[in-house]
C-alpha cells in the first residue's frame, strides 16, 4: 500500500518535471495566437494577427532569410567534412583512432563562446576579419560537425565493411563502392546527422553574437535585440516559427531513424 | 568495437598487394576534419593566451609588447572577484537542482515500458533542439512583475502585487536550470538503461527494502551518468550568456556577460581574454577537484 502511494508521488514528480520543461515552450505558442495588444494570459481570443506583423517586419523576414542561408551551408560543409572523417576514423585508421574520435568532438567539449572568442581574436589576427560570412561559416561548420561525426560513425560501427570490400574486389573503383554500397546503408545516420546541425546552427547564439559582420543578423539574434525594447507578441510569433522548424525536424528523424538513435556525445 | 577493426586489419593485408596503399589514400578523408580544427580551433585557442597578455590599448582592440596586468587586475580586483565568485555559485545552485529534477525523470524514462516512451523522449529532447533565446523569452513571459505566474497568482488572490521572479539570481536559476536539465537527464537515461534490472529482483528477493535497493545497488551504479551530466551542465552554466543576460537584467553579472561586454561594447580584447581564462580555468580546476572527490566515493562504495 505504501509503496503505491511512494510510485504515486515519484508519478506526479515526474508528471511536474514534464510540465515544467515544456511551459515556456507552450506558453510562447499561444501567446504567439493571441488576439490582444500585449503579452497577457490568458490570451483576450485567438488570432493569427501577429503572424501577418511578423511577415511585413522587414528586419525579421531578413534575419530568418540569413540564418536559414547560415544553417543551409553550414550543414553542408559539416556534413562532407564529418562523413569523410568518419569514414575515415571508424574505417581506416589504426593507432590513432580514439585520438582522432576525441579531436573531432572537441569543438562539442569545448564552451561555444570561449570557441567564439578565440575565433574572433583569430580572425582579427589573421587579416580575414568579419567583414564576410566566411568566419561565421567556419564556426557554425565547427559546433556542428560533432553532430555529423557521432551520427554517421554510430552508424558505420553497426555497418559490415566487408559489403564494401566485396564490391571493391568485384572491381568498383572505390568511389562508386561508396556511392552504390556504403552510402545507401549510412544514409539514417548522415540524415540524422545533418538534421541535427541544420537545427543546431539555426539556432546559435553566442557564435553568431561574436563573429557576424556589421549589418548582418541572424534570427536568434535578432530576437535577442528585439526583446531589448520591445514585449509584444510579434516577438512570440517568430519564436513559434523557430518552434516549428524545430518539431518538423524532430518528426522527420522519428519517422525516418528515431529518436532513440540520436547521438550527442 | 572488435567488428570494426577487423576490416581496418583485412583493409591493410588488402594494400600490400596494390601500390598504392588504399589506408594511406583514404588518410585524405581525414584531412579537411584536421584542417578545419587544427587552423580554426586549436590555433585560435592558443592565440587567446597570447592576447590576454596583450595591454589594453585605445582605439585598438589591442597594444603592443606583453604585460600579467590583465592577470592582476582580475584576481586583485574586488569586484571582479565578487562575479567571479557569483559565477561558480551559480554553477554550484543549478547543478543540484537539475540533478534532483533530472534523475527522476531519467529513471521513469529508463525503466518506462508505456507505448508513451518515445514521445516522452521527445518531451526531454525538444527544449535541447529550441534555441535558448526563445526558451528565456518563454520564461520571461512567465516570470516578469506583469507575466503569467504573477498575474495568475494575483487572480486567486495568494498574493497583492507582483512577487520580484526575475532580474535576480531566482531567475536566472530557473532558466538556466530548464535550458540544461536536458543534459543531466540524457546521459541518466543511457546509465540506468545499461543497469541490469535482474540485480534489482534478485537485491529485492534476498529481503532489501526498496530504499535500500535503491542507495546501495541503483545509485551508486549510477554515478557515471551522475558525474558525466553535472560535470556538463556545470561547465555549460559557467559559460552561460544569453540566460543570465535575458532574466538577471543589470542585477546579476557573470563572468560570460563582463567578458561579452569587453569584447563588444569596451573594445577591451586582452582584459576580456584575461577574465575568459580565469573562468576557464577556475571551470577546470573545479571539475578536476570533484572528479578527485567523487573518484574516492566510488571507491569506497567498491
Amino acid at each position: 500500500m505504501g509503496s503505491r502511494v511512494a510510485d504515486g508521488l515519484g508519478l506526479a514528480f515526474v508528471g511536474a518535471v514534464y510540465v515544467f520543461l515544456l511551459l515556456p515552450i507552450v506558453i510562447i505558442v499561444l501567446m504567439s495566437l493571441n488576439a490582444g495588444e500585449f503579452l497577457t494570459f490568458p490570451p483576450q481570443g485567438i488570432s493569427l494577427r501577429w503572424f501577418g506583423t511578423l511577415f511585413a517586419n522587414e528586419a525579421f523576414m531578413r534575419a530568418i532569410g540569413t540564418s536559414l542561408k547560415i544553417a543551409a551551408i553550414a550543414t553542408v560543409c559539416s556534413t562532407v567534412i564529418g562523413v569523410a572523417g568518419a569514414l575515415y576514423v571508424v574505417r581506416y585508421s589504426t593507432r590513432f583512432r580514439e585520438g582522432l574520435r576525441m579531436l573531432l568532438m572537441l569543438p562539442l567539449m569545448l564552451p561555444e563562446i570561449l570557441t567564439a572568442i578565440a575565433l574572433l581574436f583569430f580572425l582579427y589576427a589573421s587579416g580575414i576579419g568579419t567583414k564576410t560570412m566566411f568566419g561565421l561559416v567556419v564556426g557554425h561548420v565547427l559546433v556542428t560537425l560533432p553532430y555529423v561525426f557521432t551520427n554517421v560513425a554510430s552508424t558505420l560501427y553497426n555497418q559490415d565493411a566487408s559489403l564494401e570490400q566485396a564490391a571493391r574486389s568485384l572491381g568498383a573503383s572505390p568511389l562508386r563502392a561508396f556511392v552504390r554500397v556504403t552510402l545507401p546503408l549510412i544514409k539514417s545516420g548522415i540524415i540524422t546527422g545533418a538534421l541535427f546541425a541544420f537545427v543546431i546552427s539555426f539556432d546559435l547564439f553566442n557564435m553568431s553574437l561574436l563573429l557576424k559582420g556589421i549589418g548582418m543578423t541572424t534570427l536568434p539574434l535578432q530576437l535577442f535585440d528585439y526583446l531589448r525594447w520591445d514585449f509584444d507578441p510579434t516577438a512570440a510569433a517568430v519564436s513559434t516559427v523557430s518552434i516549428l522548424l524545430t518539431l518538423a525536424v524532430v518528426i522527420v528523424i522519428d519517422r525516418t531513424v528515431g529518436l532513440r538513435s540520436l547521438r550527442f556525445g | 568495437m572488435s567488428a570494426a577493426v577487423i576490416p581496418a586489419a583485412g583493409s591493410v593485408a588488402m594494400a600490400q598487394r596494390r601500390p598504392q596503399p588504399l589506408s594511406r589514400r583514404a588518410f585524405w578523408l581525414i584531412v579537411p576534419a584536421l584542417v578545419l580544427i587544427g587552423v580554426f580551433l586549436l590555433l585560435p585557442y592558443l592565440n587567446i593566451v597570447s592576447m590576454s597578455l596583450r595591454p589594453p590599448a585605445v582605439g585598438a582592440p589591442y597594444g603592443k609588447g606583453f604585460t600579467l596586468g590583465n592577470y592582476a587586475t582580475q584576481l586583485t580586483d574586488s569586484y571582479l572577484l565578487g562575479v567571479l565568485g557569483d559565477t561558480l555559485l551559480l554553477g554550484l545552485t543549478t547543478v543540484p537542482i537539475c540533478l534532483l529534477l533530472g534523475y527522476p525523470v531519467a529513471f521513469h524514462l529508463a525503466r518506462t515500458k508505456s507505448r508513451w516512451g518515445s514521445l516522452l523522449y521527445v518531451l526531454v529532447l525538444s527544449p535541447l533542439l529550441v534555441g535558448v533565446v526563445v526558451r528565456s523569452f518563454g520564461w520571461l513571459i512567465l516570470l516578469s512583475g506583469n507575466g503569467v505566474i504573477n498575474r495568475m497568482l494575483i487572480d486567486i488572490g495568494l498574493i497583492e502585487t507582483g512577487l520580484q521572479l526575475m532580474n535576480n539570481r531566482l531567475g536566472v536559476t530557473i532558466a538556466l536550470v530548464h535550458v540544461f536539465l536536458p543534459f543531466m537527464i540524457l546521459p541518466l537515461v543511457g546509465v540506468i538503461q545499461a543497469i541490469d534490472p535482474t540485480l534489482e529482483q534478485a537485491a529485492r528477493s534476498l529481503g532489501a527494502s526498496r530504499l535500500k535497493v535503491f542507495w546501495r545497488l541503483i545509485l551508486p551504479l549510477s554515478w557515471p551518468g551522475i558525474q558525466a551530466g553535472t560535470i556538463l551542465v556545470f561547465v555549460l552554466t559557467l559559460s552561460a550568456y544569453v540566460t543570465p543576460v535575458m532574466l538577471g537584467g543589470a542585477q546579476v553579472k557573470t563572468m560570460s556577460v563582463l567578458v561579452v561586454q569587453n569584447l563588444i561594447d569596451n573594445f577591451q580584447w586582452p582584459v576580456g581574454a584575461a577574465q575568459a581564462l580565469v573562468l576557464a580555468f577556475c571551470g577546470m580546476a573545479a571539475v578536476f577537484v570533484y572528479a578527485r572527490i567523487s573518484g574516492l566515493f566510488t571507491k569506497g562504495i567498491q
